[in-house]
């Protein structure tokens, strides 16, 4: 363990501890089964925008196709579930996550030459290519608009209550291994180059990092984790619908990793549990979820550029800086 | 022969009308480098205005058109001044164009759900604005409606055209294009172009929804396809290029009527990107597209 993981102080160490000891408690206390749901969604949702902020934001790769490659990660594992059933379902969505990260790997190849926007229309048409294939399916493999076919859920012998939290805990563990690895991938040299790429990819070519290897091993490694997150989604949700790559989703996703702050570490656990919050508040008013959350992501945008994990760094930077005059 | 006359003939038809559409876009990137996602909405604006004069209130048609012109003037600037004036003095300090595409982006969440809010999701008729149709040849017709709306689209084009090359304003937007401090230097007023250029994008798009939306409807989502198609011809002709756009939307409107009659509707949308993202590979700035600073 280098890098970031060791910089974290003792302190940082603990407070992390007792969060993740909370955490891990809460549904032995906690068990209405609606709030459950939503909370196991959320957790889901939080991994695909970690494996979508590693690559936006850290990577600085404007890749807007990553509702596709999850959707991917879906009916692979999926596939697996239905036709391949002496595979144990944990396997199935692994393979989800394989599959998701070579689809990813080869959307990179035609993305290495291109710049900027052309890199988000270019992902994106790929995310609109895969969204009208699924929808129009002639062989039935995505089950179109209607949603895929039940698939065996995990935990089936458990009753709803230890089921729902099973399920809190397995994708629990999957996001808190997702923030540790990023958080250690940032530091690595993996990381470094592709932030130096993003900030400065001439001078980073300059010396000596391959812009081509590293864009192709960020497009894998985010592949994969979207594609895990769309598998447990599949396998949670008993569901899957074309609509969970449509737009709706989509914006939703940049909004909370955008109010998070794009490229951070934490951004997307923020950004997830307050829209989230926002979106479960907002129940009853359905028409005003997306109004009030895309008027939240524009002030953010124009008002807050870092999200709140930026603003919160700044704070804090400030008040050391205020702290360190005053003892000096 | 049937065919051949069916696929040009609507080929024409298409290519005008997202021409007209997606060189708004153009003239919005090459000038501001924003890639301005709520294009779309300014059409689907337009389709209910047109839906407001023509089937609630039975205006004149040109009335109706002049109309949506103006209303998506109005809206076009004001998403300028929301979405993008703050920024104006971070140019440096963001990624103003990952930015911009954020928030014109949020402005076109913002848009659609209002209008869900406000006229629900049911679709509205948008009448055409001239009845009846020709017969071109052996049973392929065209209709009056849209004979005007290619003439029309052609029309505004060649204005726009015009309008960049001979008036002041124009001149601005084009200084603006090629060097934005050189143009800041010699006095263009960059803080009052911007809404302006991004207001005449706008209302070319609106106009465009009056007759996209009596060939579909007006509903809160009548801007995604229309977005959609006007993104891959931008890509096609190379973003920020005019002329590259043209030949671009003629391109993408003779493919689509090419998939239509032969191929089937369903898999229009896929061939399209599928193509684009052929030619991305191949030529990764499009067709007409500059990797330097030059355009316009």
């Amino acid at each position: 363990m280098t890098g970031a993981l060791s910089s974290l102080s003792a302190m940082r160490w603990a407070a992390i501890g007792v969060a993740v000891v909370i955490a891990a408690i809460f549904p032995l206390v906690y068990t209405d089964p609606y709030y459950m749901t939503i909370i196991v969604t959320a957790e889901i949702v939080l991994i695909l925008n970690i494996s979508w902020n590693f690559i936006l934001g850290m990577a600085g790769v404007w890749n807007f196709g990553q509702l596709a490659i999850y959707a991917l990660g879906a009916y692979g594992s999926g596939w697996l579930m239905l036709h391949q059933t002496w595979l144990p379902l944990w396997l199935a969505i692994l393979a989800g996550g394989v599959c998701s990260a070579i689809v990813s790997v080869l959307l990179a190849f035609p993305t290495l030459r291109l710049f900027g926007i052309y890199t988000s229309l270019l992902t994106f048409s790929f995310a609109q290519v895969v969204q009208y294939v699924a929808v129009n399916d002639p062989r039935g493999l995505t089950g179109g608009s209607f949603g895929y076919p039940t698939v065996p859920p995990l935990f089936s012998t458990l009753d709803q209550e230890a089921y729902l939290r099973n399920y809190y805990w397995t994708c629990g563990a999957v996001a808190l291994a997702a923030c540790f690895a990023v958080a250690w991938l940032r530091q690595s040299h993996l990381g470094i180059s592709l932030r130096s790429l993003r900030d400065a990819p001439a001078y980073a070519a300059a010396r000596g990092v391959n812009p081509r290897v590293t864009r192709v091993v960020a497009f894998g490694l985010s592949g994969f984790l979207a594609g895990i997150a769309g598998a447990l989604y599949l396998s949670f949700e008993q569901s899957f619908t074309t609509s969970q790559m449509g737009l709706t989703p989509m914006s939703i996703d940049v909004t909370m990793l955008v109010i998070g702050g794009l490229g951070t570490v934490t951004g997307p656990l923020v950004g997830t549990a307050v829209v989230t919050a926002i979106q479960t508040v907002l129940i009853d008013y359905p028409g005003w979820q997306l109004t009030i959350l895309g008027a939240v992501l524009l002030v953010i945008v124009v008002f807050i550029p870092g999200g709140v994990i930026g603003l919160l760094a700044r704070w804090n930077s400030r008040i050391s800086a205020w702290v360190a005059e005053d003892t000096g | 022969m049937t065919d051949l006359v069916a696929i040009i003939a609507n080929g024409i038809v298409y290519g005008s009308i997202y021409g007209l559409v997606a060189i708004g876009m153009t003239l919005i990137y090459g000038t501001m480098r924003i890639l301005d996602m709520s294009q779309g909405s300014m059409v689907m604006i337009g389709s209910y205005v047109g839906w407001w004069a023509l089937a609630v209130h039975g205006v004149n048609p040109v009335l109706a058109l002049l109309l949506a012109f103006v209303v998506a003037f109005i809206f076009g600037t004001a998403t300028e001044l929301v979405s993008v004036q703050p920024l104006l003095g971070r140019r440096n300090d963001v990624d103003f164009e990952m930015v911009t595409f954020i928030t014109t982006f949020a402005v076109a969440i913002l848009l659609t759900n209002v209008a869900l809010q406000h006229y629900g999701p049911f679709q509205k008729n948008v009448p055409p604005i001239v009845h009846g149709n020709l017969e071109l040849y052996n049973g392929v017709s065209i209709t009056y409606h849209e004979l005007t709306m290619a003439g029309l689209s052609v029309a505004l084009m060649g204005a726009l055209g015009l309008f960049l090359a001979r008036t002041r304003w124009g001149f601005a937007i084009r200084a603006v294009a090629q060097d934005l401090d050189a143009a800041r230097t010699l006095g263009v007023p960059v803080t009052r172009l911007y809404p302006v250029t991004m207001g005449l994008a706008s209302a070319l798009a609106g106009v465009g929804g009056v007759f996209l939306g009596a060939l579909y409807f007006a509903s809160p989502t009548a801007g995604d396809l229309p977005l959609l198609l006007a993104l891959i011809v931008v890509v096609l002709g190379g973003l920020g290029s005019l002329s590259g756009t043209l030949y671009a939307a003629y391109l993408v409107g003779l493919m689509q009527a090419f998939c239509e009659v032969k191929i089937g509707t369903t898999w229009t949308l896929p061939i399209l990107y599928g193509a684009i993202l052929l030619i991305l590979v191949v030529r990764p700035y499009g067709l007409r597209g500059t990797p330097s600073e030059t355009r316009l």
